[in-house]
Formats: C-alpha cells, sequence, structure tokens
C-alpha cells in the first residue's frame, strides 16, 4: 500500500513538473529547433524554425523571433548541403549587457521583423502545425536577411567589426 | 502483493508503450508524390490471352501515376483459367524477370549502347514538384534548376501492376444476346530500392562520355546483373461483365486500381487545406481528382511525450477540380472542398487523405401510406454531383415490399432524380421526384407475356427525404411523399387485384436508416 501511494505521488509530481516545463517552452528561448533548409541566395540564410504560441498566428511570430534569435545568438547548425553559420554575437553576455536593446528589437511589430521573411507556402500546414498543451507549435521556412542583421547590429556597436580587432 | 502490483505496473506501462509507437507509426502526413505504374497481364495460354493482354496494353491508369515503358508486358502462368493464381505462384513468376533493370532502362532512357541520361528523372522531379517546393528553391541559392533533383526519390516509387483474369464465362439473356463475364485479380510489386543501392546503381552502371571501353564494358556487365528486386504490397480484386471479353477485362482494370489504392497508402493522394470557405486544396486533375471523390481531414497534436499524433476530424469531397496539369510555378489554383461531417469545422492547415469511396447511399426502412400500410424498402442511392455550396445530386432507386398483403407480393420499384441541400453538414433536405412500377404479382398460373405488364400499375412519387448525420457514414433520413396512381395508367390485373390490396393515390412516410458505402 505505501509503495502504491509513493508510486502515485512520484507519478503525480512527474506529470506537474512536465506540464511545467510544457509551459516553460512558451517563452523560452532555449527551446526551440532550427535546422538550415538548403544554402540561401546571397546575404541569406534559408532555414527552417519552430515556434510557440497560444495561437497558430503567435507561434508563427515567436517562430520569427527564433530565426533572428538564432542568427545573433545561437549560431545555425549545418546540414548535408550547408555549412554551420556561428552567431553574429558569440559572446554570451551580450543578451545581458544590452538587454533594452533587444528588449526593443524584439518587441511586437519591432526592427527584427525587417531582417525575417516567411517563405512558407500559406499558412503552417500538415505536420508543421502542431496543438501542443496550451496552443501550437508550428514550423516555418524563413528566409534571413543575415548579412543586413550583421551590418545592422555592428553599426549599433552590438556586434564587434571584424576590422575591430586589427 | 507487492510484487504482483509492480508486474501489473510494468504491464501495463510496456503495453502503453507498444500502443503508442503504434500510433507513431499511424501518424497521417500530406506528404504525397507522384509513383510510377508498368501494367503486365498474365497469359495462361488459351484463346483469352489476346483479348485481356490488349485490355491490359490500352489501360491508362490516370493521370496521377506516370508510365514506366517496361518490354515485358506478359507474363505466362500455365494454369486453367477456370481457377485464379495465387500470390505465390506471381511471386515465382515475377523473381524471373527482371523487372528493376527494366524499369530503371525505362525511367533512365537507357539505350542499345547502354547510355543512360536523367531527362525523364528531372521531368518528373519538376512536374512533382509543389508550390511550397519551388518557393523553397527560389530561397535557395541552387535556385529552380534543383527541382529536377526531386525525380531522384520518385525513383523508387516505381511498380509493377500483374493483372490476372479468370473464370471467363459467356452468358446469353433472353433475347440471345451474348455477354462475357470475368473475374480480375491484380499483384502490386514495389521497386525494392534504397538511397543506397540508387547510388549504388549510379556508381557502377552510369556510363560517362570519357568512360573506356573497358570501363563501358564493365559498367553493362554490373547493369546486366543487377540485384534489385520487386517486393509484393498489395492485391486486390474485382469482376465485370461486358459484351466483350476485352471490354469485361477493361473494366475490371479501373476497379483493381482503385482497390489497390485502398491498400497502398503512398498511392493515396495527400495534401494540406490552403484556404476555408470555401474549403480549398492545391490538387486537381494532375491527382485524378474527380468531382465527388472523399476525402478524410486530420489535425495534428502532440502527446504527453511529445509524440506527433494525427486525429481524424472529418470526411469532405471535392466540388470545383482544378485543371493544374502543369509544372507549379509556386501559384497552383486550388480545387474546392464540402465538408460533409465531422464536429470541428476543417480548418487551414490541416491534411486531407484521398479515402475512397462508392458514393452510394443505402437505406432501409419501414414506409407506410396510401400505396400499403407497411412496407418494407430499401432505396438506393448514388451520388452523381456535388457543389461547393453543399447541393448534391443523386440518381435514386427503391423497391419496397407490402408486408400487410404479402400474399399478393405487392412490390414498387422506382428511378428518379433528387437534388440534396445541406442547410449544415449534418443535415441534408433533398426534393426528389420518382417515377416506378407498382406491381400485384398474384397469378402464379397466368404464364401470358403481357402478364407482367398487366399486374402492375405506373406511380409517379414526388416527395422530400431529410437525412441526419449520427456518425459518419451512418444516417438516419424521414421521406414524407405523394403516391399518384391513377387508374388510366393502371394494367387490368392490377385493377382486378387490387381491389383486395387498396393501393391508392395518396400520402406516404418512410424512415429508416442510411449507410454510405
Amino acid at each position: 500500500m505505501i509503495a502504491l501511494t509513493l508510486l502515485m505521488t512520484f507519478s503525480a509530481v512527474s506529470a506537474s513538473a512536465q506540464s511545467k516545463d510544457r509551459r516553460k517552452s512558451f517563452k523560452s528561448w532555449d527551446n526551440y529547433e532550427i535546422t538550415t533548409e538548403k544554402v540561401g541566395v546571397d546575404g541569406t540564410k534559408f532555414v527552417k524554425v519552430w515556434g510557440f504560441g497560444k495561437t497558430v498566428d503567435a507561434a508563427t511570430m515567436a517562430a520569427k523571433e527564433n530565426a533572428v534569435h538564432a542568427c545573433i545568438f545561437r549560431g545555425i547548425p549545418g546540414n548535408s548541403t550547408a555549412m554551420s553559420t556561428p552567431p553574429i554575437c558569440p559572446n554570451p553576455d551580450t543578451l545581458a549587457s544590452h538587454e533594452d536593446y533587444f528588449n526593443t528589437f524584439f518587441a511586437p511589430g519591432g526592427p527584427y521583423l525587417a531582417y525575417v521573411s516567411m517563405t512558407t507556402d500559406g499558412v503552417p500546414s500538415g505536420t508543421d502545425r502542431r496543438k501542443v498543451k496550451g496552443g501550437y507549435k508550428v514550423g516555418i521556412y524563413v528566409q534571413v536577411m543575415y548579412d543586413n542583421l550583421k551590418r545592422k547590429l555592428e553599426a549599433d556597436g552590438i556586434a564587434r567589426k571584424l576590422s575591430s580587432g586589427f | 502483493m507487492l510484487k504482483r502490483l509492480i508486474l501489473t505496473a510494468t504491464a501495463a506501462i510496456l503495453c502503453c508503450s507498444m500502443t503508442a509507437q503504434e500510433k507513431i507509426k499511424q501518424v497521417v502526413t500530406s506528404d504525397y508524390n507522384r509513383n510510377s505504374v508498368s501494367m503486365v497481364a498474365i497469359q495462361r495460354g488459351d484463346s483469352y490471352d489476346s483479348a485481356t493482354t490488349s485490355a491490359v496494353a490500352s489501360f491508362s491508369p490516370g493521370e496521377k501515376f506516370d508510365i514506366n515503358r517496361i518490354n515485358t508486358k506478359t507474363l505466362r502462368i500455365s494454369k486453367l483459367r477456370s481457377e485464379a493464381v495465387y500470390q505465390s505462384e506471381v511471386d515465382g513468376v515475377v523473381g524471373g524477370v527482371g523487372f528493376a533493370k527494366e524499369i530503371l532502362a525505362s525511367i533512365f532512357n537507357r539505350d542499345s549502347k547502354g547510355m543512360m541520361n536523367d531527362k525523364t528523372v528531372r521531368y518528373r522531379g519538376n512536374y512533382d514538384a509543389k508550390d511550397q517546393d519551388v518557393i523553397n528553391a527560389r530561397a535557395a541559392r541552387v535556385g529552380e534548376d534543383a527541382l529536377g533533383d526531386l525525380g531522384q526519390k520518385l525513383v523508387a516509387a516505381s511498380y509493377v501492376v500483374v493483372n490476372d483474369f479468370y473464370k471467363i464465362e459467356r452468358e446469353t439473356d433472353k433475347r440471345g444476346k451474348v455477354y462475357w463475364s470475368t473475374n480480375a485479380r491484380a499483384y502490386a510489386y514495389k521497386l525494392d530500392l534504397d538511397e543506397s543501392s540508387l547510388y549504388d546503381f549510379y556508381e557502377k552502371c552510369w556510363i560517362y562520355d570519357e568512360d573506356d571501353e573497358a570501363t563501358r564494358a564493365a559498367k553493362i556487365s554490373a547493369f546486366n546483373n543487377l540485384a534489385i528486386g520487386l517486393v509484393p504490397v498489395a492485391s486486390a480484386s474485382t469482376s465485370a461483365t461486358s459484351s466483350t471479353v476485352e471490354d469485361a477485362a477493361a473494366e475490371c482494370l479501373s476497379g483493381l486500381i482503385t482497390g489497390l489504392e485502398n491498400q497502398i497508402s503512398d498511392w493515396e493522394v495527400a495534401v494540406t487545406v490552403s484556404a476555408r470557405r470555401p474549403l480549398r486544396a492545391k490538387i486537381g486533375t494532375k491527382e485524378g481528382l474527380k468531382n465527388g471523390d472523399r476525402y478524410r481531414a486530420y489535425s495534428y497534436r502532440e502527446d504527453n511525450n511529445g509524440n506527433l499524433v494525427s486525429v481524424p476530424r472529418g470526411f469532405l469531397r471535392a466540388t470545383e477540380v482544378s485543371s493544374n496539369t502543369g509544372m507549379s510555378i509556386g501559384e497552383t489554383e486550388p480545387s474546392e472542398f464540402y465538408q460533409i461531417s465531422g464536429l470541428a469545422n476543417i480548418d487551414e492547415g490541416w491534411t486531407i487523405k484521398q479515402s475512397n469511396d462508392l458514393g452510394l447511399g443505402v437505406m432501409a426502412g419501414i414506409k407506410t401510406g396510401s400505396m400499403g400500410k407497411l412496407a418494407l424498402a430499401v432505396d438506393i442511392d448514388f451520388l452523381m454531383d456535388v457543389k461547393t455550396g453543399g447541393s448534391m445530386s443523386y440518381a435514386l432507386f427503391s423497391g419496397s415490399l407490402d408486408l400487410k398483403q404479402a400474399k399478393y407480393v405487392p412490390l414498387f420499384f422506382g428511378i428518379g432524380y433528387g437534388y440534396g441541400l445541406h442547410l449544415s453538414r449534418f443535415f441534408e433536405v433533398m426534393p426528389y421526384a420518382m417515377i416506378g412500377m407498382d406491381h400485384i404479382g398474384y397469378s402464379s398460373t397466368d404464364n401470358s407475356k403481357d402478364r407482367f405488364v398487366r399486374e402492375s400499375a405506373l406511380v409517379l412519387e414526388p416527395g422530400v427525404r431529410a437525412a441526419v448525420n449520427v456518425a459518419y457514414p451512418l444516417q438516419v433520413f424521414v421521406k414524407a411523399f405523394v403516391d399518384w396512381n391513377p387508374e388510366f395508367i393502371q394494367g387490368s390485373l392490377y385493377k382486378l387485384y387490387n381491389e383486395t390490396v387498396g393501393h391508392k393515390s395518396g400520402f406516404g412516410l418512410q424512415a429508416g436508416l442510411k449507410w454510405t458505402f
């Protein structure tokens, strides 16, 4: 009986923890998937990125944010046809040290939108549009204007220019 | 006790895990690509061989398939045509033919010198490309030229369909007209070719202009010794009757393809919904879509373990079919659909997958009215046309037996036309008109030629049918109608017997269940 009670308690705690983890995925920038689709046209990165949101539209916007976030802070993994891309700001402290700048940059309708365009045909569809607890998880194809984004961050003094080390 | 509990829990977890794994396998996706087929006839060595072979050779499996033109068009199995051939017998014969070589030679346009090219593969890749592929290609540095590469994965989607006709029988009707009936069975085989064996094929068999004679000879030899097989994937049966053996065989073939389609998931067209109000999806004539074709909608969710699950969400039928038989330029004209079942409204982005049906509704119920106080009725409706607004045209067939006067065998048969209007997808109202014959077959000793006419009366039946979805394809229906059975269109014996039976013009009701096949 004691064993059964312990088992049930453990299951409940585990389920609750899973639920909390799931809720986290809606706001966390540590939990998104991004893959290189193909080598993009000059100055761009062509990726497939996932986002979470309460609605499909919100998840799509989150995915766009994630794509730009990955280019700035995480880098983009390579695949069989494309090399991996390093982050524009490899310094892990950049986000914290320029918090106000990035709050404005990634604000709803913020400047980040100028550097990303969705290339998904219509709305996210098929297996790229999944109902998850509390909302949707969508996968979209996007083109990130990587070179333009890099120039913008360099001009704003966020990223270091290559020439600045010499 | 604790040991038993742990054992039970472990078993339950294992069971759940296996069920979950099963579900993962069953996820329906919108990944559909064109398949290619080669049609082959089995010859038995009798007089029907030429007719059946000719029917298979001239048959086109439809716009959705590419055709691999191979040299082997017949297979010989010496067995009496009174029996079907078995899968094992066909497997044996198919294994002895180098179908894989023939298919690859056809796809890569191999000539007598062993030279090959990828023109067909690139054409098929471009033709199969969806709008998303075109948009992706434009966003990539390689550009739209890369669309042809999509044809590489279509090579493995090559099938051989082996068709056998058996129990071919000659029948003669009362007027002396001759009919032929045949049973047919098709066995589908898929090319057993994965990515690595395809690359192996390129490596060992592809001859380049700069190859010397020795290399060429080695590559030709490698091609001749290719060890790529075929895997049996499905079989289907049907039968047909027609005025000639060839026509009967030809009629069977489309039924066989539909039967195989129902079993080979890769043959079922799947696509995502591109718009709602009206429901639209980017498929059309290229995928063999026809008005009234039925599709099933699926949405996706992730379960608690993060596994993807496809959730069936109702059925829909094609209404306006777009002509998309050309290369995609990223702006494919979609076809329109009408949702016929499901609690939720089918939404943009959901997947729809082909789910063939006959479009045949069979109704059984009870009928009461002036043409019989209690009759057992069986109706059939055949869906002829569906409009985007939900209106549907039906051909109607009706039959009933008056149970109250059963010893006189009063039977009613009717044919008609109905126009169904959907107030919602759950509820259909159908005004209809029917012309029928009420027959009272009492005079068992009368053998005169016009007996049937004299025992019958013409009946006109306008009415309205209302049907409600219970759990698709099950519906409950009610029919209200007026039977008009005036004396001047009644046979002489009918009039006589009807004095006892008592059928007359008037109002009637019918209710029962409908199942759509």
